[in-house]
């Protein structure tokens, strides 16, 4: 989680991540943040996020992404 | 049959309703599936067989993925892990293979129909400039009806399927009627199958609330329609017909009319398809959020077509953006690079795939592609410089999330969205640059006020309905934008002011809209793509 953080931090300074309850609503992350922070989490946590994976529910809060890591990594 | 006729208003889709609900609930889709296919033959009879085909032909993609999945779900059970990686490997091969064949047909329709005469132009063109005499036959292609709609609509389908997000569906009357059913079929809103096609199939009774909500929306289409975009269209009509002999002012009036006119326009058209088929109780996609509050224009195309710029979001830029390809580039960009410009450049590659594909949508023609690369632009522009501006706001001690400063990025987006529409609307590239040289070369300000656009096929009283009917819109828009449901609002008043409402829309748009002797009916633009 705390990596997960600090990807998050490193992509939108400033941003209470944890406190956020849905980041796509509330424009936090567009789709070309989402693009980027797929990147980072794809390098960092050696998964494969595809773009089926890519939807509101998956990136609606801290830890909507990091549930979506963990069942990506258990497969 | 265009939406804002009488035909379609009456006789056609009151008997519809009446169709719809005498018959038992198992036999309802019927209904709208024939409703359907008659409202296509009635509108354009020759050109129905590419809609059939291109419902078989990702109806029967469909059923292979299926039948390839069940096959590996059976095998990979008696498999070992190397085995089931190898047997998941040659099935995705095989997925990809039927979803190409599906995707190239469908595409291939589309692009021959909408596309071939453009590109044989040019490429006749181009084979002269080298003098070589062999050129392309040029065709008089007919274009189908809604074909740009119902292409992505069955094109999401099927990538859907392969992507596994669902199963196809084996019904071929439920892939038949998602993909044509009548409201939706001429200017969309793009439906996804999860979206529409189990409420298409429901065959539930129109509710009183259904029939009154459903009736209050298309009236509102209706007054949009009539009462601004088509009184506005003369005006625009000419304005850019003759833009060599007008001066800046005209052209500018006739740029920002046209904007109001197209959203006007297709917003309204949208209501009465989304009143139409909330009618029979279902609920289609929202197209519009009151897209002139938008404080940018990424923003602006969250707002304006909201379908098209997710269907392009979702099977373009995140199919670019997020293939292996891209994954290495990004990687390479961000060792090679400021990790600014790592993270910048693959988005802006996938972006500009997205753009190029927005602009060619709307049309076969040199002027869509420089809309789309218009906009691929300012977001460009916008994205390269968020760092400085960030910085300026810093140094300036500007409240970025204040009220002033959010009134600036809104008029700042109205401009662009107009130079944006002045291009659409132009008849090339070359007339669109004339225009705006004439703007800044022959303003001529006194044209504001000596009468001049009083002349331009339309007078004053015009100007007056539609700056009265934009008011109006402008006055439900702050509504809806601070959160009141009007809607809901006006329902729970009683019978006299809730009739007096509905009236006063109904005599609105009789007294005022533009019909009848000296108007002729204006197609809707969305509706020739």
């Amino acid at each position: 989680m705390e990596e997960l953080l600090e990807i998050l931090e490193n992509l939108k300074p400033g941003v209470d991540f944890p406190a956020q309850t849905d980041l796509i609503e509330d424009h936090i992350l567009d789709s070309m943040s989402v693009v980027m922070l797929v990147g980072e989490l794809n390098d960092a946590f050696d998964i494969e996020i595809t773009p089926v994976d890519v939807i509101p529910e998956n990136f609606k809060t801290v830890d909507a992404i990091y549930a979506m890591i963990q069942r990506l990594s258990d497969d | 049959m265009a939406y804002s006729s009488i035909v379609y208003l009456l006789p056609f889709l009151g008997a519809v309703v009446l169709l719809y609900n005498g018959m038992p609930k198992k036999y309802r889709w019927w209904v709208l599936l024939l409703a359907s296919y008659i409202f296509y033959w009635l509108n354009s009879p020759t050109t129905l067989i590419f809609l059939l085909l291109s419902t078989a032909a990702v109806y029967l993609a469909g059923i292979f993925l299926n039948k390839i999945q069940d096959g590996f779900d059976l095998s990979k059970k008696a498999l070992d892990k190397e085995g089931k990686k190898q047997l998941r490997k040659i099935v995705g091969w095989q997925k990809k293979a039927i979803c190409a064949c599906a995707l190239l047909f469908i595409f291939g329709l589309l692009a021959f129909l909408k596309y071939y005469p453009f590109v044989s132009e040019n490429i006749n063109q181009f084979l002269k400039l080298l003098h070589l005499e062999s050129t392309l036959p040029s065709l008089k292609l007919l274009l189908p009806l809604g074909i740009s709609y119902y292409t992505l609509q069955a094109a999401g389908y099927i990538i859907d399927v392969y992507r596994g997000k669902y199963r196809a569906d084996t019904h071929l009357g439920k892939v038949a009627l998602f993909l044509s059913f009548f409201p939706q079929i001429v200017e969309g809103p793009i439906a996804r199958f999860d979206q529409t096609a189990d409420q298409l199939m429901e065959g539930n009774r129109s509710t009183y609330q259904n029939l009154t909500w459903g009736i209050q929306l298309i009236l509102w289409g209706l007054f949009k329609k009539m009462v601004i975009a088509d009184r506005a269209n003369p005006f625009v009509a000419e304005v850019f017909k003759n833009y060599a002999e007008q001066s800046g002012v005209a052209l500018l009036v006739g740029g920002v009319l046209f904007t109001v006119q197209i959203y006007m326009e297709f917003s309204g058209c949208m209501d009465i398809v989304i009143g139409s088929a909330q009618l029979f109780g279902i609920n289609l996609p929202k197209n519009f959020a009151r897209p002139f509050f938008a404080t940018s224009v990424n923003d602006f195309w969250r707002r304006w077509h909201i379908t098209l710029g997710a269907w392009l979001r979702d099977y373009v830029f995140y199919s670019v953006s997020l293939s292996k390809g891209f994954a290495k580039l990004s990687k390479k960009a961000k060792e090679k690079l400021t990790p600014f410009l790592g993270a910048l450049i693959p988005s802006a590659a996938a972006l500009f795939c997205v753009w190029i594909c927005n602009g060619i949508w709307h049309g076969a023609g040199w002027k869509y592609l420089a809309y789309g690369m218009y906009y691929y632009g300012i977001m460009l522009l916008g994205m390269l410089l968020e760092p400085l501006f960030a910085q300026c706001g810093a140094k300036l001690k500007l409240n970025r999330e204040g009220r002033a400063f959010r009134i600036v990025r809104i008029l700042r987006t109205c401009i662009l969205v107009v130079g944006g529409m002045t291009l659409f609307r132009a008849e090339t590239v070359g007339a669109f640059g004339e225009i705006v040289y004439r703007i800044f070369t022959n303003f001529a300000p006194q044209h504001f006020y000596d009468g001049t656009l009083l002349h331009l096929c339309i007078d004053g009283w015009d100007f007056i309905a539609i700056a009265a009917g934009c008011a109006i819109v402008l006055l439900v828009s702050i509504l809806q934008e601070k959160g009141y449901s009007l809607r809901e609002q006006i329902a729970g008043q009683n019978i006299i002011i809730r009739w007096s409402v509905y009236l006063a829309l109904i005599l609105a748009i009789i007294i005022f809209g533009a019909y009848g002797s000296g108007y002729d009916q204006v197609a809707f633009i969305y509706g020739q793509f």
